[in-house]
């Protein structure tokens, strides 16, 4: 072998992803401010015919931005810090090289082959889970080229301990890939049958009840193990590396990630809410993991603690604000959490606005900040030229933190509204609103939440921009940035 | 103690695993057998509301129609009876839903007729003004998928072996039994419709999705 | 008999309780053995800021073939 010297650390993959992580990130969320609006304005459903109703496009907007933009964003940061705090470089390896390549490019045709399919109609109903079963075993492989590589390099790494982040991406991978087996078990009825019928058709091996309890351990924790458990894997690299501070502390993060573990296995706790399971049995559940989030807020106040002494950078490098203010929204995401699972708010909460208001302050403010970050703070690295533009990274942090304002708070209201609403009865104990009255009473939060989306898309347009900018036109740079990404005015 | 594992990538796995499958075991299992037991005079669903379970399943309907009444006097009041867990069993998927954004659909067969959902689903301005759903014309046009339906019912007969042909429950019989079968249905739901489409394409022997739907919904009790 | 819904309930209930006392136990053996000196968990924080691949690494990996354990 040669010297060191020679060695770099290889980007192909990772480049890969980021563009598929814009490309389905302006998809998804565009979809995401069409069905926002078709709320609002209910003409709009008609644009495409059978194709463009609320009921087919909702999916594609949710599996969009989980299993395009995130799955890409998980994987183009992975792609690059996994060789970085590993210390070895994928081009050391042939074999990683194929399978990176691999990994990306069978990805990016299911994916595509997916949306396709939502559109065209198939679905098995069980949300973030609907593609049918040929769809679901392209996946299943995606996720198995996906360990095969990480696991490979983690075999050949130089550095003997793994840093914080690769025990998140392991548990990333781990847990998604149990939570997706189990969830999408069905038989093709198809086969089953002889020969009869469709052949994407497939029939859930759970019925009922059962398959609500499976559904929910996988859709609450699914969300769980894609934007939550990954996202803090980006920050505890980004943002030491982005500031140029160790990190707060390493038992502290050592403590929230076990602690975090447990405390999913605990936070299903409000799927019995309401079911046979005595009263008590689920007060403590509640109670215990309420006391567990504590570690679990560890991970963000350790990360906000590392900034300790260099809080001027929050206003002189503006992925430091992004990284900040994810690492806020998300310490307000899990506090939010606990609260709708108490009995009595979730009485009101449940079917209402509020839980995706709920889930969009989160992935709003949390992933999405975190991921442009960790992109923005990439590029340079990876395309050897400075980042394009400072002024449009600002812009984007104000238009976009203005519209999750305006999604939280109308959502919060709404969402409350109508669970009142669904309830209040007269003098005399009769209900004192027809369903319709319920849904006209949104209307004017709708709108609102609507024009949020425009901000956040307008905001995930300038970074598109700013990142094809970066990649192509920017100064270029002689050798690569130690912390602080070099960008122009 | 724990920092040897972050050295040793194979039994962290597995200490990550254990940790995160644990859960599941405990919140799941315990629920399985119980929540399997249909209530009484339950029956499987015809071919043609199978159906019209699959046109439920593949247009996303839980996307805004919830499935679950909850044990509240406001929901109680509002779509009926509470929801039981045996009344479920045949639901593969089950069809919850998690958001209403329209009202909930589990008993809708009790208020709702085959006029009403015909005239609804091809405006539902014309019957709630300030409805917000959209209209699904083409349902009155496309042909609905028997023979998909038949199979999903043969499957869940083979494999999990729901009762069909069982006396006085659902008859399924063979692929052609099951064909005419659904037509009967179709021929009894287009009586009552006056839609022209509909009723010429029942005359020809074929049946559009929206009696297949309509059959499910109103079979939701 | 115990039902196997109310056995659920008792071994989350147990369960709960003895994650919560292992993880408390866990931070006071962290915190010791780093304060008797046994241990310094602070360096690990450092992968992530000297991670240019000519970075030497905090512990090497030893599972790592000879060829590539020649070089420095």
């Amino acid at each position: 072998m040669q010297s060191n010297a020679a060695l770099e650390y290889d980007y192909t993959v990772a480049k890969l992803f980021t563009y598929t992580t814009i490309l389905f990130g302006i998809l998804g969320m565009t979809v995401g401010v069409l069905i926002a609006a078709q709320l609002a304005f209910p003409e709009l459903n008609y644009l495409l015919g059978e194709y463009g109703t609320f009921s087919r496009l909702r999916p594609i907007h949710t599996d969009t931005v989980i299993f395009g933009f995130m799955i890409s964003g998980i994987w183009a940061t992975y792609y690059y810090l996994s060789q970085r705090v590993l210390k070895v470089s994928m081009a050391e390896s042939k074999f990683l090289m194929f399978i990176g390549k691999l990994h990306f490019w069978l990805y990016f045709v299911g994916a595509l082959a997916a949306v396709i399919s939502l559109l065209l109609g198939f679905s098995s109903s069980k949300e973030y889970a609907e593609f049918e079963w040929p769809i679901d075993i392209v996946i299943v492989l995606v996720w198995v080229l996906w360990g095969v590589s990480m696991f490979g390099l983690i075999g050949i790494r130089r550095e003997k301990s793994l840093y914080i982040s690769m025990w998140y991406f392991v548990a990333t991978f781990l847990g998604v890939a149990m939570l997706y087996l189990f969830n999408n078990m069905a038989i093709p009825t198809y086969f089953a049958s002889g020969g009869i019928g469709s052949i994407m058709n497939s029939v859930s091996v759970y019925s009922g009840t059962n398959d609500a309890l499976v559904q929910w351990w996988y859709g609450h924790n699914a969300v769980a193990f894609v934007f939550t458990v990954p996202i803090i894997a980006m920050i505890y690299y980004f943002l030491p590396k982005e500031s140029g501070q160790a990190i707060y502390s390493y038992k502290l993060s050592l403590l929230s990630f076990w602690g975090l573990m447990f405390v999913y296995l605990w936070a299903g706790s409000h799927h019995l809410i309401y079911s046979t399971v005595p009263d008590w049995m689920q007060t403590m559940g509640s109670i215990f993991s309420i006391i567990l989030i504590l570690p679990s807020w560890g991970s963000a106040i350790n990360l906000l603690l590392t900034m300790k002494g260099e809080w001027n950078q929050l206003t002189e490098n503006p992925i430091i604000k992004l990284l900040v203010l994810a690492s806020t929204f998300y310490m307000l995401s899990t506090i939010e959490g606990p609260i709708q699972s108490i009995k009595s708010v979730n009485a009101i909460a449940h079917f209402t606005d509020w839980i995706p208001g709920h889930v969009h302050d989160g992935v709003l403010g949390w992933v999405g900040f975190m991921t442009f970050a960790g992109l923005l703070h990439m590029a340079p690295r990876m395309f050897k030229r400075e980042i394009y533009s400072k002024k449009l990274i600002e812009l984007q942090f104000w238009l976009q933190t203005t519209g999750i304002v305006l999604y939280f708070t109308s959502m919060w209201i709404a969402g409350i509204t109508q669970g009142m609403m669904w309830r209040a009865v007269d003098e005399y104990g009769n209900l004192m609103y027809s369903f319709i009255d319920t849904v006209a009473a949104l209307h004017p939060y709708w709108v609102i939440r609507t024009l949020a989306g425009v901000f956040f898309l307008v905001g995930v347009f300038i970074f598109a921009y700013n990142m094809i900018k970066t990649m192509t036109s920017s100064k270029e740079l002689a050798q690569e940035p130690k912390n602080q990404s070099p960008m122009a005015a | 103690m724990f920092h040897w594992l972050e050295k040793n990538p194979f039994f962290f796995s597995v200490g990550v695993f254990v940790v995160i499958a644990f859960a599941g075991l405990v919140e799941i299992l315990p629920n399985f057998a119980e929540a399997s037991r249909p209530v009484v005079n339950l029956k499987p669903y015809t071919v043609l509301e199978m159906a019209g379970k699959n046109i439920y399943k593949n247009e996303n309907c839980i996307t805004c129609h919830s499935q679950l009444i909850r044990p509240f006097k406001s929901e109680t009041d509002r779509y009926g009876q509470v929801s039981l867990s045996g009344e479920y069993v045949y639901d593969r998927p089950f069809l919850w839903g998690s958001r209403r954004i329209g009202p909930d659909l589990h008993r809708v067969g009790n208020y709702r007729t085959t006029d009403w959902h015909e005239n609804h689903m091809m405006d539902p301005k014309s019957v709630v003004p300030q409805s917000i759903m959209p209209a699904y014309p083409y349902m009155f046009t496309k042909t609905a998928d028997i023979d998909t339906a038949y199979a999903e019912a043969l499957t869940v007969k083979k494999v999990f072996a729901t009762p069909y042909d069982a006396p006085n429950g659902t008859k399924l019989g063979t692929l052609e039994e099951g064909r005419a079968a659904a037509l009967e249905e179709a021929k009894a739901i287009a009586a009552d419709m006056k839609n022209k489409d509909v009723k010429d394409a029942v005359a020809r022997g074929e049946i559009p999705q929206m009696i297949a739907l309509i059959a499910y919904l109103n079979r939701l009790k | 008999m115990i039902s196997l819904v109310d056995a659920q309930g008792y071994a989350k209930i147990i369960m709960t309780v003895v994650l919560v006392i292992i993880l408390y136990g866990y931070i006071l053996h962290l915190y010791r053995s780093e304060k008797k000196g046994e241990r310094d968990y602070e360096k690990y924080g450092k992968i992530a800021l000297d991670d240019d691949i000519t970075s030497v690494p905090i512990e090497k990996n030893p599972n790592l073939p000879q060829k590539k354990e020649g070089e420095k």
